[in-house]
């Protein structure tokens, strides 16, 4: 007890020496504050992001691997890719019985022509109208704002419009995601009633209202006319300047129009039963039939049960020139990139701060132990044990410490949000700036994963990045503050300890005297 | 029966072949004051060093009350059973004269209710009154540290004292006073009191004195 009642008058009677060392202490606290609450934020949102992440992931063909597998060899790879056919809806849902598998989503995608009647929207010279004389063969895939669709089976003219048809409101990520909304009426039937929903663009273009009905054609054969009654109109916040290299009206955002799956896939039947194939001049064979792809889209609930459902499908029958993608994944571990790249900083800065305040401390009580050598000569002289003596100078230095990390935490604390978000926005300016820099260097200003998607050239999607943290100063970073108080404590009274074992007071008084 | 037993006592510096003492045996008694006297280099302070326990000798024993000072803990044997009041006082000055004598009772581990009151008393019998007794070391004379020093170890109330030089820095009243002090205390309270000095005036105080030569007591 006396120990620490000397402690404090000694004190408050060297305030200039004890003012100093807590200068130092105060300094380490703020700093290691701001590092840990970083840190601690990052991790927490990482977790909150992780926890609130579900991914979804389709099957499609492993382009890279049929890549490597053919080398140069061109008509290898064209067979390879012939081998290689889309997988059915009944593969797809084969796959989705697995455990891992929380739900699963598909649609089905045509590619339909306008008629005088009701006309597709353009706004752009970049639009290739469809010649449904022409036998131009175009990949449809191109383009095509919604990946992983396989590509079409087929060959066939390219239409006006893009027809979706979803089986369920859950697949139907951008209205859920908020870039669609309906304005007016209400979705279709998901039942295969020819109910639609289409664009307000589309809607104005056309004086088109709920209730009224749409005719739209089948680009392989003009004769085949569909007739989809409008029960929506929605409103999206894509527009045509969203969408990179148009090679079509159908690829305008306005001229999306939503159906259910049953509808459209009852469309794409009917069609191909009523459909005849010819040979043109190529030796090509050329069918009338409505192309259609089928996509498939399978959610989970944690990374966990996407890895595993990875590892399992090969075990469920999923040839090997296939494979399972998520863009939601990697987008996400994208996004964190910026956070991480702080929470190292904050490493290192945290590491940098207290080895340097350690050994300024250090140094600063081996000072002050020589200038109390006299001190130490007189107490162990009458009668205190030198740890005893040792003790009351680290329980002096401990108060100074604590002291000042309670002032420095505090101001840690206020200082900890600011400093974080301005260092995580320049992390991700950084970012932006590789990204861009790199798009650049491969001649892509500015493109999406449109174009890559399509052309299979691996281009990063737009991140989200994590653009603010919580830099919250909780109880683990006051716990994991104290715990450095402790240490620098301890650590930087080792070499005083050291200085006190071996005086001898006898020396020192007899010095002194 | 002796407090305090020198046996063969011999004593030489570290590395140095001569010896500073040369086997000595004394023995010191309570209600005495004893004077060792001698020229400066004889080993006055070295022998008062030894009595106190801050050096260890290198021939022979000292016993406290019939026990080997080896055999009992250095610390506790100066922070209750022998009072060691040095030449130079060694006083703690960031404390004040009061703060110095409670940090002596403190180092006792005894448990004593009011240790500022026994302070007092202690303050009081060198002739300290209470305002000086909140004074901090540097803002009283050299006669008054002297006191505070030895009201230091009054106020455990060791069996032995031992002086060094404890005059040294005072003028003839202020000396006098002092060894007035040592006197009733080993008249009236049955102390063992020790000095160090070379003084001749502070040996006519004691009852005995020893004089130091050529390693010698004689």
């Amino acid at each position: 007890m006396y120990i620490i009642k000397n402690a404090m008058k000694n004190i408050s009677r060297s305030l200039g020496r004890n003012i100093l060392i807590g200068i130092i202490a105060f300094v380490i606290a703020i700093s290691s504050t701001v590092a840990l609450s970083i840190k601690q934020s990052a991790i927490s949102a990482e977790e909150e992001a992780l926890k609130g992440l579900v991914i979804t992931a389709s099957i499609s063909v492993d382009r890279q691997k049929l890549q490597s597998e053919a080398g140069t060899d061109r008509e290898l790879m064209m067979e390879l890719t012939n081998s290689v056919g889309i997988l059915s809806l009944e593969e797809l849902q084969k796959y989705a019985t697995s455990e891992y598998v929380s739900t699963f989503n598909y649609t089905i995608e045509s590619s339909v022509a306008e008629n005088d009647e009701f006309e597709a929207y353009t706004e752009t010279e970049e639009v290739v109208q469809a010649d449904p004389t022409s036998n131009t063969k175009i990949d449809t895939n191109i383009g095509v704002p919604h990946t992983n669709l396989g590509g079409f089976s087929g060959i066939g003219q390219q239409g006006d419009f893009t027809v979706v048809g979803y089986n369920d409101e859950p697949g139907m990520s951008d209205f859920i995601n908020g870039q669609n909304k309906i304005t007016d009426g209400s979705i279709f039937n998901f039942t295969a009633d020819y109910t639609c929903i289409i664009s307000d663009t589309l809607a104005v273009y056309n004086e088109i209202g709920i209730g009224d009905t749409i005719t739209i054609k089948n680009p392989n054969l003009e004769t085949e006319i569909y007739t989809l009654t409008v029960s929506g109109i929605y409103s999206s916040t894509l527009t045509s300047d969203d969408v990179d290299l148009k090679f079509s009206a159908a690829q305008d955002p306005a001229n999306q129009i939503y159906t259910s799956y049953n509808t459209l896939s009852l469309l794409a039947a009917t069609s191909s039963e009523n459909a005849t194939v010819s040979t043109n001049d190529d030796g090509v064979e050329v069918t009338t039939a409505l192309r259609s792809t089928v996509a498939g889209v399978y959610s989970f609930s944690n990374i966990e049960n996407y890895e595993s459902f990875k590892a399992s499908l090969t075990s469920m029958g999923l040839g090997e020139y296939y494979s399972l993608n998520s863009s939601d994944l990697s987008n996400y571990e994208n996004s964190l990139t910026p956070i991480k790249n702080l929470s190292d900083f904050a490493d290192l800065f945290l590491v940098l701060v207290l080895g340097i305040g350690g050994v300024i401390l250090v140094v600063l009580n081996i000072f002050n132990i020589r200038e109390r050598k006299y001190e130490v000569g007189v107490l162990t002289a009458i009668g205190m044990k030198k740890f005893k003596v040792a003790l009351q100078f680290m329980t002096e230095l401990f108060m100074v410490t604590f002291l000042a990390i309670i002032f420095g935490t505090i101001a840690g604390a206020f200082l900890s949000v600011p400093i974080a978000d301005k260092l995580l926005q320049n992390q991700i300016t950084a970012q932006e700036t590789t990204q861009s820099q790199q798009e650049e260097n491969f001649g892509r200003p500015g493109m999406g994963g449109g174009l890559g998607g399509g052309l299979g050239i691996p281009v990063e999607e737009d991140v989200n990045y994590l653009d603010s943290i919580n830099a919250a100063t909780d109880v683990s970073v006051i716990a994991q503050l104290m715990g450095i108080g402790l240490l620098l404590t301890v650590i930087s009274s080792l070499g005083a300890i050291v200085f006190i074992v071996r005086f001898e007071p006898l020396k020192i008084l007899s010095n002194r005297n | 029966m002796s407090i305090l037993k020198l046996e063969n006592l011999t004593y030489s510096y570290d590395g140095s072949k001569n010896s500073i003492l040369k086997g000595i045996s004394r023995e010191f008694e309570k209600g005495s004051i004893y004077a060792i006297v001698g020229k400066s280099g004889e080993g006055k302070t070295t022998t008062l060093s030894l009595l106190s326990g801050l050096t260890s000798p290198s021939e022979g024993n000292i016993y406290f009350d019939g026990q080997n000072l080896k055999n009992i803990d250095k610390y506790r044997y100066r922070n209750t059973m022998v009072g060691v009041i040095f030449q130079g006082y060694n006083l703690l000055p960031q404390l004040t004269a009061e703060e110095n004598v409670v940090l002596s009772l403190d180092l006792t581990g005894k448990k004593i209710r009011n240790k500022k009151e026994v302070a007092r008393k202690a303050l009081l019998s060198v002739e300290l009154d209470n305002e000086k007794a909140k004074r901090r070391i540097l803002k009283l004379s050299g006669g008054e540290q002297q006191r505070v020093a030895i009201a230091r170890t009054l106020c455990y109330e060791p069996d032995i004292i031992l002086a060094d030089e404890p005059t040294g820095n005072l003028d003839n009243d202020t000396g006098d006073g002092i060894m007035n002090i040592f006197k009733k205390l080993a008249r009236e309270e049955n102390k063992c009191v020790i000095i160090v000095t070379h003084s001749d005036k502070v040996a006519s105080f004691a009852d005995k004195v020893i004089t130091l030569k050529n390693g010698l007591m004689v």
